[in-house]
């Protein structure tokens, strides 16, 4: 979760999280590079007299038209790169359901029987000592680490979004669409998210958590959540 | 928990508000060899020219293109070291898992371990 005054990412949990943080250093990089050359041109152009002697623009023309061409080309490539790595079809080992309603989350595991739950936030008043504020839920999203799961997210009444910003997923839930995402958790731990598309009153209090566990612990707690 | 450094008061230096040299890999390395690079290109043409404008035009360019240069190639061998690291543990962790089986890579293949039926 992130901290209080956080302005930066959450740790990265998955592939595509890292390689979504190394984007951002690079985008952070180029913007850094273009923000010096436009202060310095501004400096410049405030300290210098002004005068009508330029009659031939020909490579000032040339330059600011490689230069900004340059720039979209160095910001495009690793996008796509990570724009194609995020929809390859990597045969997932775990399907999973997300449905968004006013006001929880419920989740069906569609691959085992009778495995199907619904997530509602832990109330304040009700809160064990040590846990978080409007992000603990009484039902945790169980997955198991370094398998690439796939959830399809989708909503029962009105739009909701279903966000984990440290696994670097969000795709939105909208009544009668199915939208699929996937992520691979690299570490076990729990990752904590909230709803990212406003959906009434308590649009705030339906947080998501996912929990990675090993896969002989995920056994036991599908084994245990389906009887 | 996530985020842990922000909470070191001090610790984040902020270039034109927003690049953290202190938390983005190779960024602080590259801003300052990029002003290394912007003095020097900028104070030889100066003092090969002695035209002052234009030499801090040079200076900047050349510190733009000394902080991309080495930011392009300090990321190149960030990623390579990232992915040695990523096999070297793949490795190790099917060293411990196979050892000792058929699978153990270590393991020597020899004529007298193939079963004869």
């Amino acid at each position: 979760m992130a901290n209080h005054m956080q302005f930066g990412f959450q740790d990265a949990s998955s592939p595509i999280m890292e390689e979504l943080m190394k984007f951002h250093d690079h985008a952070l990089m180029t913007a850094l590079a273009i923000c010096s050359l436009v202060l310095y041109l501004l400096t410049a152009m405030l300290t210098e007299k002004l005068s009508s002697n330029t009659v031939n623009a020909q490579e000032i023309e040339l330059v600011w038209t490689i230069l900004p061409a340059a720039v979209l080309i160095m910001l495009a490539l690793p996008s796509l790169q990570i724009l194609y790595m995020m929809d390859e079809i990597n045969e997932p080992d775990l399907t999973l359901k997300a449905i968004g309603h006013q006001w929880y989350w419920s989740y069906e595991y569609t691959d085992f029987k009778d495995l199907l739950f619904d997530s509602y936030m832990t109330p304040t008043a009700d809160l064990p000592l040590g846990h978080f504020r409007l992000l603990e839920v009484d039902h945790r999203v169980v997955v198991p680490m370094e398998s690439p799961v796939r959830v399809i997210v989708t909503a029962d009444d009105v739009l909701h979004s279903w966000a984990v910003p440290s696994l670097g997923v969000k795709t939105d839930a909208i009544p009668g669409r199915l939208n699929q995402t996937s992520f691979t958790v690299s570490r076990p731990g729990v990752f904590y998210g909230q709803c990212s598309e406003i959906c009434g009153a308590n649009h705030s209090f339906m947080p998501i958590v996912v929990e990675s566990v090993p896969l002989a612990n995920f056994e036991s707690w599908s084994s245990l959540m389906s009887s | 928990m996530a985020g842990e450094g922000d909470s070191e008061p001090g610790k984040s230096f902020k270039l034109l508000g927003f690049l953290d040299v202190q938390k983005v890999p190779c960024s602080r390395e590259s801003v300052l060899y990029g002003s290394l690079g912007s003095l020097v290109m900028g104070l030889g043409h100066f003092l090969a020219t002695s035209r002052v404008r234009r030499s801090c035009d040079v200076a900047v360019g050349g510190f733009i293109c000394t902080m991309l240069g080495y930011w392009f190639y300090c990321r190149y061998n960030l990623a390579q070291q990232r992915i040695r690291q990523r096999m070297l543990k793949e490795g190790m962790k099917n060293r411990v898992l196979f050892e000792g089986s058929y699978l153990d890579p270590g393991r020597e293949q020899t004529g007298s371990e193939r079963s004869d039926s």
